[in-house]
């Protein structure tokens, strides 16, 4: 089994977090969570990560600056936008950007570890999420 | 407003009794009908009977003067008809002593002046029946009659004297002192009929000029009247003309008080008033739709925003139920409330952004109540909070301290705000700034709140544009134009005003004014 993928997730919203990480983690990931984009901005400028999760509209700052700043430091990095529906067009333009893909509120937890996998996939890496298929049929 | 004359001055609206009642309320279709029956319950007293009326009192008063005029005339001529006939009775007399001159000088016959005193006697048996009036009532008549008389008789005896001695009678003592008997009574009737002439003579003059006096004074006074007449009708045609003009002009202004009425009759100009008020209630309920419409358009704008607010609650419990069905086994009982928890406060959340949206959208039925601008502001602010971070603008609500509260329609005032803010939104770019601010107005029964922003601006020349219906300078599908139009209408409505200043490239502030608690006539108008 390879190393397992650094993941940082971005999103003002409490809640997205709280339930986010447990469910990446089960796919054999690193997640760091940040709700303040100041913050996982400064980490980001710290620590190489393999996949940004970020929401593209934030009060202080918004997704794509962030997207900017990730590209910037690494450009090897998957960048994956979270958007509210009424945002598809800014969707667009961040993957003209370089984003690797978006995903539109509301999600489900799968939906998102689907485009991870993808994104590992991507990079050369794996995410086996067939086992937590197996285990949610159980 | 000239006020002239208590039968057509007719006060504007009263504005402070209607104050009194001012139990509010925008519906108002039994306000017009009631203001319909009062307009037509009074008596009726037509333009037209008043023209009547002073024409009939002129002809009245034109036929009187007609008539004293004739009577006056009519006195002159029998005056002048009584000259004639003392004048034939004087010269008849004059004649018959004339004769009873020669008689004594030169013993001529007498019976030349018997015949004259004949003649004259028959002329004033005849004529001074018909003047009797004239001759001051019967003992003069009778007096006169009698000196006639007795002249005559002396005459008369001379007469029979001379027709016994034939001749020398003349120089007889007999016949000298009937001689200065009748040279008295000739003087004195001869004197009688001369005083009767100079008497009537003045009386002619006397009535002459009594006529001329009816002639001047009986023109002056039509002259009165006619001016009078006149000017009663024009003022009462011209002060209601201009009460008109200015209920068009507050029409036009967006004030939509009906018009009730002032006098205590009715006239051609009730059936206007009549018509102003169904012009009123059509161009209200017209209005009315209007607003409808742009609130619908404004709710449109809203919920693109409140569906993406909504995505955040919505996407938080979607993902933990998801997980809660998906670690339901391995998770504790702890987790699992927690869970859930989060959840609930969700719900409550979606619910919240939602009825923020239901509370603008629905059309209820609006009411006039005591209410804080601040507060207003604030909730409409909360409204368009995704509009307002979507486009990265910043606001800022300045509302002074204890700030005065004014009566208002929530809902219709918020709509107003909404409008304003749109426009802000629409005309500024990222990174802009809002301001609201709250202060007292100009004069302290007011307050003012400006909304400003820094964008654009206005160009002078559509300046006075934008508060038109339909004029818009926003591409087509999204803008209306009748967002400031309504906003106009609805402030009007509640007695404020609304004055845009702008300079192209930096900006525009719109101030609204209100009267603080009392607005003119609350119950007498409709939305
Ligand atoms: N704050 C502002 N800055 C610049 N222009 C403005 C501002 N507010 C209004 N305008 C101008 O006035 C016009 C009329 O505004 P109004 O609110 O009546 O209609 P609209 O905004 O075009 O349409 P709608 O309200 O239906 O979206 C606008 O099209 C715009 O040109
Ligand atoms: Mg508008």
């Amino acid at each position: 089994m390879s190393n397992p993928l650094e993941i940082l997730l971005l999103d003002d919203e409490a809640i997205v977090g709280k339930r986010l990480k447990p469910a990446i983690e089960k796919i054999n990931c690193n997640v760091e969570v940040f709700q303040d984009p100041q913050l996982a901005v400064e980490r980001i400028n710290e620590k190489e990560f393999d996949i940004v999760v970020t929401d593209i509209y934030m009060d202080d700052m918004d997704g794509m600056q962030v997207l900017d700043i990730v590209l910037k430091k690494s450009s090897r990095t998957k960048v994956i936008m979270i958007t509210g529906y009424a945002m598809i067009s800014l969707a667009r333009d961040a993957m003209e950007k370089g984003a690797f893909d978006f995903i539109a509120k509301p999600f489900k937890p799968d939906e998102l570890r689907v485009v991870i996998a993808k994104a590992a996939k991507a990079l050369g890496s794996s995410v086996d999420l067939n086992t937590l298929l197996k285990k949610q049929e159980r | 407003m000239p006020k002239t004359g208590p039968v057509i001055s007719e006060a504007l609206e009263n504005e402070n009794d209607s104050r009194e009642t001012s139990k509010a309320g925008y519906e108002h279709m039994g306000d017009i009908r009631k203001a319909q029956k009062e307009l037509l319950s009074r008596r009726h007293f037509s333009v037209k009977n008043q023209i009547y009326l002073g024409n009939s009192l002129l002809f009245l008063a034109a036929m009187i003067m007609v008539i004293v005029l004739i009577i006056n005339n009519d006195r002159v001529n029998n005056r002048l008809k009584f000259l004639e006939f003392v004048d034939d009775f004087s010269s008849e007399i004059l004649q018959a002593r004339r004769y009873e001159k020669n008689f004594f000088l030169y013993g001529t016959n007498l019976n030349d002046a018997i015949e004259n005193i004949h003649l004259a006697e028959s002329i004033f048996i005849t004529e001074s029946e018909q003047f009797s009036e004239l001759l001051k009532g019967q003992r003069d008549r009778q007096k006169i009659f009698a000196k006639i008389g007795v002249y005559k008789s002396l005459l008369q005896q001379l007469y029979q004297h001379e027709q016994q001695e034939k001749k020398g009678l003349h120089t007889t003592p007999f016949a000298k002192k009937i001689g200065l008997k009748l040279r008295d009574y000739g003087k004195d009737i001869l004197a009688t009929s001369n005083a009767m002439i100079n008497i009537e003579k003045k009386a002619i003059e006397k009535t002459l000029s009594h006529s001329r006096y009816i002639h001047i004074s009986s023109f002056l006074a039509l002259l009165a009247f006619l001016l009078i007449n006149t000017s009663l009708l024009v003022s009462r045609i011209y002060s209601t003309l201009n009460r008109y003009a200015t209920y068009a002009r507050r029409i036009a202004a967006g004030d939509f008080r009906l018009i009730y009425p002032r006098r205590k009759f009715r006239d051609e100009f009730t059936d206007l008033a009549v018509a102003f008020n169904e012009m009123i209630k059509e161009i209200d309920t017209r209005e009315n739709i209007l607003i409808q419409t742009h609130k619908m358009k404004a709710v449109g704008t809203l919920t693109s925003g409140i569906a993406h607010e909504l995505n955040n609650p919505l996407n938080n419990i979607m993902l933990t139920a998801h997980m809660i069905l998906e670690d339901y086994h391995d998770l504790s009982d702890e987790e699992r409330i927690d869970m859930l928890k989060d959840v609930a406060v969700e719900t409550d959340r979606s619910k919240k952004i939602i009825r923020n949206l239901l509370d603008f959208a629905r059309e209820s039925k609006s009411t006039m109540e005591s209410l804080d601008l601040s507060k207003l502001v604030a909730d409409t602010l909360h409204l368009l909070e995704n509009q307002i971070r979507f486009s990265g603008i910043g606001v800022d609500l300045q509302f002074m301290e204890n700030f005065p509260k004014i009566n208002g329609d929530v809902q219709k005032l918020q709509q107003v705000f909404v409008n304003l803010l749109l426009n802000a939104i629409d005309a500024s770019t990222k990174g802009n700034k809002i301001q609201v601010i709250g202060r007292l107005g100009d004069t302290s029964e007011s307050v003012k709140v400006s909304v400003i922003d820094h964008g654009q601006g206005i160009p002078k020349q559509i300046q006075s544009s934008i508060f038109d219906p339909f004029f818009t300078t926003k591409v087509k599908g999204q803008g209306t134009g009748l967002g400031l139009s309504v906003s106009h209408g609805i402030i009007a409505k509640h007695g404020g005003s609304i004055k845009v200043e702008s300079e192209e490239g930096s900006g525009s502030c719109f101030t609204i004014t209100f009267p603080i608690i009392n607005f003119p006539g609350i119950n007498t108008f409709t939305f």
